[in-house]
């Protein structure tokens, strides 16, 4: 299979274009679905005649893990996802080379993010948004309001209906619950944070999964990428999307891999990706992603967000994407420990906040409302603070290797025990509470 | 109360008319027979003959297509095995491996919801009578064949059944084993007064312990009768050949004789009335040899057997054995003498197959 | 007696060498190159146990430890609840359709992944049909798929045909005359089926329940899906694949997964020691079956259905998912297409192509040396022979992700002749699945081999034949039934394998249809084709075991074995 393929290549070579000596096959690890590869795939391999896309289809997780497992013998030419943190970390391993593509128009920022790495490493050739989706009949039937932005999510009403992925397992989600932090500072965005998650019906470990239950109406709400509900909605299932005012656009990368066997052929994939064709296709219903060239927008159909005129896309704060890279692994692990892995703890407390507001809100008491507020504090409260966070002892217990310093395990325990504690005292305040507010 | 102390009254069983067939065989062709209380009783036959399945029919593992089985006046027909009160030795033993022998024969009581205190009194007292109580605690693979057979025993009849069926339950034991296990047997018999059919494929077992025998063939009774009987007087050619050595010659009647195929007559007893297409059947002890005898036959092999000197002799193209007692100084016939053989009317008998 | 008998012939000898390589290679050794880490300290790289302290001491994986206990005692007790009706309708009586009952009761092992989850989410999760259609007429829900209760209903669903199998051979193989002395006696009914035939069926029971249990323990895929993620195996699963992620404990959960799980199956072969009954008397012609009288039918084909109602309900799922067009918080689905079969059929034959020739090269693998194995186990005496049968069965316990790793670690530097990694040849693949289902053949050709018995192989011996040739034309034709047992279920797990897989396929070109529904199960528009994929899966499945089953009566048939 190889073998032919390189013989077409080299026959191809001879007789045409002087490029089609440099492409032949490229492999490609990718997070994205069959829907956005195959349009693209086409696309790609007509634009540039002898070329094949060699697509491996992973999870960011997965796809990462397996680059610094085989980095002995890369075979790969190319990663291709979501995630801008999943390339962070790959060209802090040095499995990634550096590449300035040649192609002109393609805008510095979309939003306020810009669209390609600082050094290079990798490029962003579209944008998404994040937002919130749901099931229309699973909103009719339990007669719910829908939401429309994050806070919102955190009030009574949503209690059990929400769904979201782990940031730990889902590159994507990381980036909100990140733009969240840096948006709010750490402590007020960690409490948003905590609020929403009181109201989650479970967290899942997949991206995917949080649009699955959605779409089978298992729940009601989820965080998702706009492209998951755009293309439920193209499959058919009564969902609805909504942009939260304050919203992440996040860029999707492609990087060329450190090594590749098929540099030239990589280098011809991100030129495509970025051509006017290339962007043209990112159109395509089951696709739907933003362009990072403003003048694609000019084919969209109507409605097509367009993150270089809308308003409400463009009033975003400037991401730090070297501080987000510094404290990915004790963001992720904070919110499994303190959220993942304490949902029933965190459920019950913020039912039983909920319950005591509800209580509140028919007859006010001073001394309730004292309360309420000191186990929302409690539930708030941060085992560590950003600067901690970002500190390297704390980042080489997640690091590994060389250093002696705390083990991971021993931070985890900490920390859990931290949030598990401060649930239970907020509970028994919030239970307090409603005792006087009645 | 124990099987020892207090035997029950013994029962009959009448089996009456019974057919079976699976599919288009016929296993069993219209059995009747009566077997009388504290009888031991014996279905004796080759393989394939249906003892065994006569004796599952009266255990109730098989049904009967037609006719009934009686036992003590009661017909048990269509009751399910565990209404029958019967109690059956398999020839495997089928003695249960993740049970003790103790537990193996307490089983039955505890169907039968007799308190423990009782169970462990007759358990104890079944072990004891087949002398196996300080194996109790075993499990049947750490028994001896013997063994296990004496416990499969105990297991049966420690429930006090009103019949007890022996399905070959020599044929795992060596030769030594089995002449005293069927002694032990006939004691164990007697003494419990129990109405006891033996199923066997071995004449010698079932003549010396059972009272009558009925000897089956493809399905049928061919006779029933005491040993003796069977022996004496058997009612068939099949009886005859498969109770004891038996020569048969083939031959005609008439005007008051039997005609051998050579030309040799043999007068008929008084009384006798050859039935249609006869054999003449004697024993071997039952001839003697005599140069002037009428039926000439050549010696072709001779045998010292101590007590007695068996011939074996070439009559035409029959085969015939006889055994004269041996006399210290008597003359011998050699192999390859030709000799008459003298057979006395009242000792021949004229049988059909 | 020479000491050359006493410890194995140089041919059972090198046999023996060339199956503890195969294992050290394709098992041990890339296992151990991920799990070692386990042993070390952080920084110095040290030997040290301190993790296994960090193991007890964290709430989390304490937790989550007692929870996949929990998980697997009661999915073994709801397994069997399952599996003991079935097996005693259909070993015990004349049960019309009891051929189709223990195939039908087959096909819930091969639930493909993903797929079987999302359906019985659709079928009785908090918005699933029943708890919708429960809610629209009496306004009450049940919490059946809530939990870890969901975890135990989906698990027992999925692995109690590990029960009803070995449970239906051993009743199978009872004398019939071990029953026949309990009616004698007076025992009948479900009573002389508890006195009698269960206890001597207990090795088999055993043998099926202890591997529920460790599946159950391992399993990270369905607790995972129902979004349980405090139990054992999920956690080793999250912590191994999440990024930026150097700690050890990952690795310290999948010792403690196959430490448990060697521990399991040791205790379930130490209780049986000495109890394999059921060998103890071949030839008996089994149970005598009964006919049901009219209402006992009645009542024994409403059990029957009944359970297979439930058993069969995510393949009942699947299936409308398959034809759905959209399903979505409604008891069914707004209509039916064949546009998934389409797509698929258009887009995967490559997937359902690779998946038959890596399920059945996997299953051969399987059988061989699962067989060899276990002759030298039970019929030499080969020093060692005991350490490979525990290192096959601890194949059980490695989590699918440990192997794909350990397998791309070990391999990927190993250099085909034409310059390609040995790691992304697709043979890779086929040895990591075979490796995973090696412990199923394994057992099954031990039962195949534990009911010969010794004597038959004497007798050839005795009558002038080899070692080998005994084995050849004794052993091999009488263990039939049994390997081929061992290949169908190899087979059939196989063809759904997911986790290890999705580690190691490296070109889609190679990729078995595990990975094909993995790929449509990350798109809304994929649900349905999945769907259709894992029917496609199911159906492969049903079909090579009908064929292999057949093949199994007509070899049997042939060698005159009525089993």
């Amino acid at each position: 299979m190889l073998r032919s393929t390189l013989l077409v290549t080299t026959l191809l070579a001879v007789a045409a274009w002087p490029a089609a000596a440099q492409t032949g096959k490229v492999t490609v690890v990718t997070s994205f679905s069959k829907d956005v590869t195959d349009p693209l795939k086409r696309a790609f391999e007509k634009a540039v005649p002898g070329a094949t896309l060699e697509v491996q289809n992973r999870n960011t997780n997965a796809g990462v893990k397996f680059l610094e497992e085989t980095r002995s013998s890369n075979q790969v030419d190319l990663f291709w996802a979501s995630a801008p943190d999943a390339f962070e970390v790959l060209k802090s391993k040095s499995l990634l080379a550096a590449y300035k593509p040649k192609a002109r128009g393609v805008a510095e920022k979309v939003g306020s993010y810009p669209v390609n790495d600082r050094d290079g490493f990798y490029s962003g050739f579209a944008a998404s948004g994040y937002g919130i989706m749901w099931n229309e009949r699973y909103v009719r039937a339990n007669r719910l309001p829908t939401p429309k932005d994050w806070q919102d999510l955190a009030k009574a009403p949503y209690f059990d209906h929400v769904s979201i992925s782990q940031p730990s397992r889902s590159g994507t989600t990381h980036l909100t619950i990140e733009t969240i932090l840096q948006g709010e500072g750490w402590e007020k965005g960690w409490r948003t944070v905590k609020e929403i998650s009181g109201n989650l019906r479970h967290v899942t470990d997949r991206s995917f999964a949080v649009p699955d239950a959605v779409n089978s109406g298992q729940v009601g709400f989820g965080v998702v990428i706009d492209f998951f509900a755009f293309s439920s909605q193209g499959a058919g299932f009564p969902v609805k999307f909504v942009y939260p005012t304050v919203t992440t656009l996040v860029p999707a990368n492609v990087g060329i891999v450190a090594n590749a066997p098929n540099r030239a052929g990589a280098e011809a994939f991100i030129e495509f990706l970025l051509s006017p064709a290339g962007q043209e296709t990112l159109l395509e219903p089951t696709i739907r992603r933003l362009p990072v060239r403003p003048e694609t927008y000019a084919k969209a159909p109507a409605e097509y967000p367009n993150p270089f005129k809308d308003q409400r896309l463009q009033s975003l704060l400037t991401f730090d994407a070297l501080l987000s890279e510094r404290r990915t692994a004790p963001v992720d692990v904070l919110f499994d420990q303190l959220i993942t892995f304490q949902i029933d703890a965190l459920k019950a407390t913020t039912k039983a906040l909920h319950e005591a507001e509800a209580a509140l809100a028919k007859k006010d008491n001073a001394a309730a409302r004292k309360l309420v507020s000191e186990a929302r504090d409690l539930v708030a409260a941060m085992p560590i603070t950003d600067a901690q966070a970002a500190s390297p002892e704390i980042r080489a217990a997640f690091a590994g290797g060389r250093e002696k310093t705390a083990r991971q395990a021993e931070l985890e325990q900490q920390w859990a025990s931290f949030a598990k504690e401060r649930y239970a005292q907020a509970k028994a305040k919030a239970e307090e509470a409603l005792k006087l507010a009645r | 109360m124990t099987p020892t102390e207090r035997p029950a009254a013994p029962v009959d069983v009448r089996i009456e008319g019974v057919e079976l067939a699976y599919g288009t065989t016929r296993v069993l062709k219209g059995i009747d027979l009566e077997i009388r209380p504290g009888e031991f009783f014996a279905f004796l036959g080759p393989s394939g003959c249906g003892k065994t399945t006569l004796l599952r029919l009266i255990a109730g593992f098989a049904e009967a297509d037609r006719g009934s089985v009686r036992i003590g006046g009661t017909d048990v027909s269509g009751r399910p095995p565990w209404k029958r009160d019967v109690g059956l030795v398999f020839q495997s033993y089928a003695l249960w491996p993740h049970l003790t022998v103790a537990a193996n024969v307490a089983f039955g009581l505890e169907e039968r919801r007799v308190p423990r205190p009782e169970i462990e009194r007759r358990v104890q007292a079944a072990l004891e009578l087949v002398g196996l109580a300080h194996l109790a605690g075993r499990r049947p693979s750490q028994l001896s064949g013997g063994q296990q057979q004496r416990v499969a025993v105990a297991r049966t009849i420690v429930v006090e059944p009103k019949v007890l069926l022996l399905d070959e339950p020599l044929s795992n034991l060596d030769a030594k084993m089995r002449v005293s296990v069927r002694r032990e047997l006939h004691a164990l018999q007697r003494r419990l007064g129990l109405t006891t059919i033996f199923v066997t494929h071995d004449q010698e077992e079932a003549n010396s312990i059972c009272d009558r025998i009925a000897v089956m063939e493809a399905g049928s009774i061919r006779q029933v009768g005491t040993p003796m009987e069977l022996y004496e007087r058997p009612a068939n050619l099949f009886v005859a050949g498969f109770l004891g050595a038996a020569n048969i010659l083939d031959g005609t009647v008439a005007s008051g004789a039997f005609t051998l195929a050579g030309g040799a007559r043999i007068p008929l007893a008084a009384g006798a009335v050859p039935p249609p297409g006869a054999k003449l059947m004697f024993r071997p002890q039952h001839a003697s040899l005599a140069a002037d005898a009428p039926i000439a036959g050549t010696i072709v092999h001779r045998e010292f057997l101590g007590a007695t000197v068996r011939y074996a002799l070439r009559v035409g193209e029959s085969d015939v054995v006889v055994d004269v007692p041996f006399q210290s100084g008597g003359d011998l016939h050699d192999v390859g003498a030709h000799v008459g053989i003298a057979l006395p009317p009242e000792r021949a008998l004229y049988l059909a197959d | 007696m020479s000491a050359r008998w006493r410890t194995g012939s140089p041919g059972q000898l090198l046999l023996a060498a060339a199956l503890a390589s195969f294992l050290f290679l394709f098992l041990i050794l890339p296992v151990a190159t991920v799990v070692y880490v386990a042993f070390t300290e952080k920084g110095t790289g040290a030997f040290t146990l301190v993790n296994f302290a960090d193991f007890a001491r964290t709430d989390l994986f304490v937790r989550s430890f007692w929870n996949s206990l929990y998980v697997s005692a009661m999915t073994v007790v709801i397994a069997s609840a399952f599996a003991l009706p079935l097996a005693y309708l259909t070993t015990r009586f004349e049960f019309r359709g009891a051929v189709l009952v223990q195939t039908l009761g087959f096909l819930p092992l091969v639930m493909p992944p993903f797929v079987g989850a999302v359906a019985m989410q659709l079928l009785f999760g908090r918005n699933g049909s029943l708890n919708l259609v429960l809610d629209d007429l009496f306004g009450f829900k049940i919490g059946i798929m809530e939990g870890l209760n969901g975890v135990i209903l989906l698990q027992a669903i999925h692995y109690f045909p590990f029960i009803l199998v070995n449970l239906s051979t051993s009743l199978r193989s009872i004398d019939r005359s071990m029953e026949e002395a309990g009616q004698n006696l007076g025992a009948h009914g479900l009573r002389l089926f508890r006195r009698i035939a269960l206890p001597l069926a207990m090795p088999g029971y055993i043998a099926g329940a202890s591997l529920v249990f460790v599946k159950v323990f391992d399993d990270l895929a369905t607790p995972l899906l129902l979004n349980v993620k405090e139990m054992l195996a999920p956690q080793a699963y999250l912590r191994i694949t999440s990024i930026g992620l150097a700690d050890p404990m990952g690795y310290v959960i999948s010792v403690v997964l196959i430490a448990v799980s060697v521990l399991t199956m040791w205790l379930a072969a130490r209780s049986m020691k000495g109890r394999d009954y059921a060998t103890a008397q071949r030839g008996g012609g089994g149970l005598a079956k009964r006919t049901l009288g009219p209402r006992e039918a009645a009542i024994a084909y409403a059990i029957v259905i009944l359970i297979l109602l439930i058993v069969l309900a995510p393949h009942v799922g699947l299936l409308m998912l398959s034809f759905a067009t959209v399903w979505s918080f409604s008891p069914l689905p707004d209509g039916y297409t064949l546009a998934h079969y389409t797509r698929v059929l258009g887009e995967s034959s490559i997937y359902i192509k690779n998946t038959l020739l890596y399920a059945t090269l996997a299953g051969l693998i399987d059988v061989v040396v699962g067989g060899i194995i276990a002759y030298l186990v039970l019929r030499t005496r080969v020093p060692g022979r005991q350490v490979l049968d525990w290192a096959a069965t601890a194949a059980l316990a490695v989590p699918g992700v440990v192997v794909g790793i350990g397998y791309l670690r070990t391999f990927y530097d190993v250099k085909l002749p034409d310059g390609s990694s040995l790691a992304s040849a697709w043979i890779v693949i086929v040895l990591a699945v075979a490796i995973r289902r090696l412990p199923y053949a394994l057992r099954s050709a031990y039962a195949a081999l534990q009911q010969i018995s010794i004597a038959l192989e004497e007798a050839a011996e005795n009558l002038g034949a080899t070692k080998t040739r005994t084995v050849r034309r004794i052993v091999i034709p009488l263990m039939t039934g049994g390997l081929l047992a061992g290949f169908v279920t190899s087979f059939a797990t196989a063809s759904v394998e997911l986790s290890a897989v999705l580690m190691l396929v490296q070109t889609n070109a190679d990729a078995p249809l595990a990975y094909g529904l993995y790929v449509f199960m990350q798109t809304p528009a994929g649900r349905g084709a999945g769907a259709a994929l894992g029917v496609i899966a199911v159906l492969i499945v049903a079909i090579g075991t009908w064929l292999s089953q057949r093949a199994v009566d007509r070899s049997q048939r042939a060698h005159g074995l009525d089993l």
